[in-house]
């Protein structure tokens, strides 16, 4: 069980140093700490910098409404050329908030890309560590995959691992403390279009298996389905709860560590927020996220 | 928008109303979902062998009971945007 | 008609009690049902006492996490708010709301947290060799039951720090209708979350009774808990888009 355990809590330990050192290094964070000495004793304190949370929460989670407020210029890290195409389309008050998401999401397929050609790279016979844990990820949830669906229906594999692989880097990724960097499921647009995917989904699977008039009956025909309205009630809430599920979990976590590290001066404890909300809810997000769309797919086409 | 204040009042009725339904509305669907989501770990616990069909029963017997639930959120958007 | 300071710290300090004050209620409840079940699998195992005091103690520490986020929004509402007399109405119902939200929304989860925590110690009291794994099963379905809580939190937290001030002309009935709608938010997740918090819990209290049952049943009993817990949520996830909804969209 020890011998189990180790390098988890290695990788934890390793993950805390880190943190600490980038939450000390990034300017974004609104509270210097202060550390020394004063009279005669060893002292933490900070230096309260002009703040208001209220700004602070409109400023992280409603861009577009915080420059209009203050008609400042946004800071933009990338190139210019690119905010101002985005400019064009979406006009001055979606500019801000589309790029930092499309950012966010060319790094997150970015960082996947990359880790695919690298594992591609490298595969051996006598797998490494980094293959072990990819091998892993993939045959367990091969496993879920056929038994729900079938054996013979396991070709649904590299759907549903692309799918729990992109939503788990893109919760890990917000918790990188670099000034503009946010989890992209925390706009609401990745989730609901993730979401109205899954239903395309299970919709084209069930008209592939069942035929497209035999699938068709269940939404029109009260004799086959007598329940036939609120199943077609149910096709929308399948998307509004299976979307809003990981929107509303990921949102709350990033509120609760920006409200409580703006509260508390001392930088521990928002590190152990992090590891709550980024690894634990991130993670179980992005499992149950899948698994939901698996089962719906395999409650349509398993009869 | 400014608003006289019998039409306020009305307004406001209507999302207190629309509070009160969403909020009333999902406590029956949450404990029955849950119920019924307890009883599947026992019934899956039980006869392992039979887990796919379990978890199929489950999400259909899951699904009918929300439908309260939706109920609710149709009639709490319906007075938050209509009236 | 214009506030003054003191009837936004009347709002306040109201929303500050009747938010621990409610709060309070089912994490007494649900601690004691941890303890009541722990001690009575003492008395069946007396030979795993140590393991079964300590799944106790685990328990009741994590069923106390909604207690502890309601006392948290009322000490927010208590000494971190700024008074302002241009805050008026709004303010005023913004903090009553996220009293009532944090308070009844912290009933549910600590009830069900309660109940999975009790299921647990006796399940290790049936099986003291699986201890471990039973403990693990019993946190994790925990922490899905107090999803519905760090809801409520949030909304509470929204409303205390993202509520506008009220602007110097406006009419009485538009005051009237934003200010039932910040309270008719906080009552929404507030009752929203009473059904899934408990709903999951019993769920995480029926898989680690199954779990020390049936030991070998692990994954299976654990995925099905997963996934019988997300789908248990959906009702709390439309509150919140309510909530949401009454809070920012009017």
């Amino acid at each position: 069980m020890t011998k189990k355990k180790s390098p988890m809590l290695r990788i934890i330990l390793i993950f805390f140093v880190i943190e600490i050192i980038l939450v000390f290094l990034s300017g974004n964070f609104s509270k210097q700490l202060e550390i020394g000495f004063e009279h005669g004793k060893f002292r933490i304190r900070h230096v309260e910098t002009e703040y208001n949370l209220q700004e602070k929460i409109t400023e992280e989670f409603q861009i577009d409404e915080y420059y209009k407020q203050h008609g400042e210029t946004p800071e933009i890290y990338g190139s210019e050329k690119i905010y101002n195409t985005f400019k064009n389309i979406f006009g001055v008050e979606g500019a801000v908030g589309t790029f930092q998401l499309l950012r966010m999401l060319l790094i997150v397929d970015i960082v996947l890309l990359l880790t695919a050609l690298f594992i591609r790279k490298n595969l051996a016979r006598r797998p490494a560590k980094s293959q072990i844990i990819f091998e892993l990820i993939y045959t367990s949830l091969e496993e879920f995959v056929s038994e729900t669906l079938g054996e013979d229906k396991a070709y649904y594999t590299p759907y549903i691992v692309t799918l729990f692989l992109f939503i788990w880097v893109c919760n890990m990724v917000g918790m990188i403390p670099i000034p503009g960097f946010m989890e992209p499921t925390r706009n609401l647009n990745v989730p609901l279009s993730l979401g109205f995917m899954v239903v395309v989904v299970v919709h084209f699977s069930a008209i592939k298996f069942k035929g497209a008039w035999n699938h068709l009956q269940n939404y029109i025909n009260p004799v086959k389905n007598p329940l036939f309205l609120l199943d077609i009630v149910g096709e929308v809430s399948k998307v509004v709860s299976i979307s809003f599920r990981l929107f509303g979990n990921i949102l709350g976590g990033a509120i609760i560590i920006l409200v409580v590290s703006s509260l508390v001066s001392f930088v521990v404890f928002p590190i152990g927020l992090t590891l709550f909300f980024g690894i634990f809810v991130g993670t179980i997000q992005a499992f149950v996220f899948t698994m939901l769309a698996l089962t719906y797919i395999s409650v349509e086409i398993t009869e | 928008m400014n608003l006289t204040l019998a039409q306020g009042i009305v307004k406001a009725s209507a999302l207190l109303g629309a509070g009160l339904c969403m909020g009333m509305g999902a406590l029956g669907p949450g404990v029955g979902e849950g119920f019924v989501a307890g009883k599947a770990c026992e019934g899956i616990a039980r006869s392992p062998e039979n887990a796919s069909l379990i978890t199929r029963t489950m999400l259909v017997g899951q699904a009918v009971s929300e439908s309260t639930g939706i109920y609710s959120l149709v009639i709490a958007l319906l007075l938050i945007f209509s009236t | 008609m214009a506030l003054s300071v003191e009837h936004i710290q009347i709002a306040a300090y109201l929303g500050a009690g009747i938010c621990v004050g409610i709060g309070a209620v089912t994490t007494g409840i649900g601690s004691g049902i941890i303890a009541g079940e722990g001690a009575y699998g003492i008395v069946k195992q007396p030979k795993a006492n140590e393991q079964i005091f300590r799944t106790m103690l685990i328990g009741q520490a994590a069923a106390q996490t909604a207690g502890i986020f309601a006392l948290v929004i009322s000490m927010l509402l208590i000494y971190g708010r700024a008074d302002a007399p241009e805050g008026g109405w709004f303010k005023a119902a913004a903090y009553l709301a996220a009293g009532l939200a944090m308070g009844l929304g912290s009933v549910g989860p600590s009830l069900g947290a309660g109940y999975a925590g009790g299921q647990a110690c006796k399940s290790v009291a049936r099986m003291p060799k699986h201890g471990n794994a039973i403990m693990g099963n019993m946190l994790i379905g925990q922490a899905l039951s107090q999803t519905s809580a760090i809801f409520a939190l949030v909304v509470a937290f929204l409303l205390i720090y993202s509520v506008p001030n009220q602007a110097a002309d406006i009419s009485m009935g538009r005051i009237i209708v934003k200010s039932v709608a910040l309270i008719a938010a906080g009552l929404s997740i507030g009752f929203g979350t009473l059904g899934p918090g408990t709903g999951i819990g019993y769920v995480a209290g029926k898989a680690s009774d199954m779990m020390g049952r049936f030991p070998n049943e692990k994954p299976k009993i654990m995925r099905t808990m997963f996934l019988g817990a997300a789908v248990s949520e959906s009702t709390a996830i439309y509150s919140l888009v309510v909530a949401f909804l009454l809070i920012f969209a009017l």
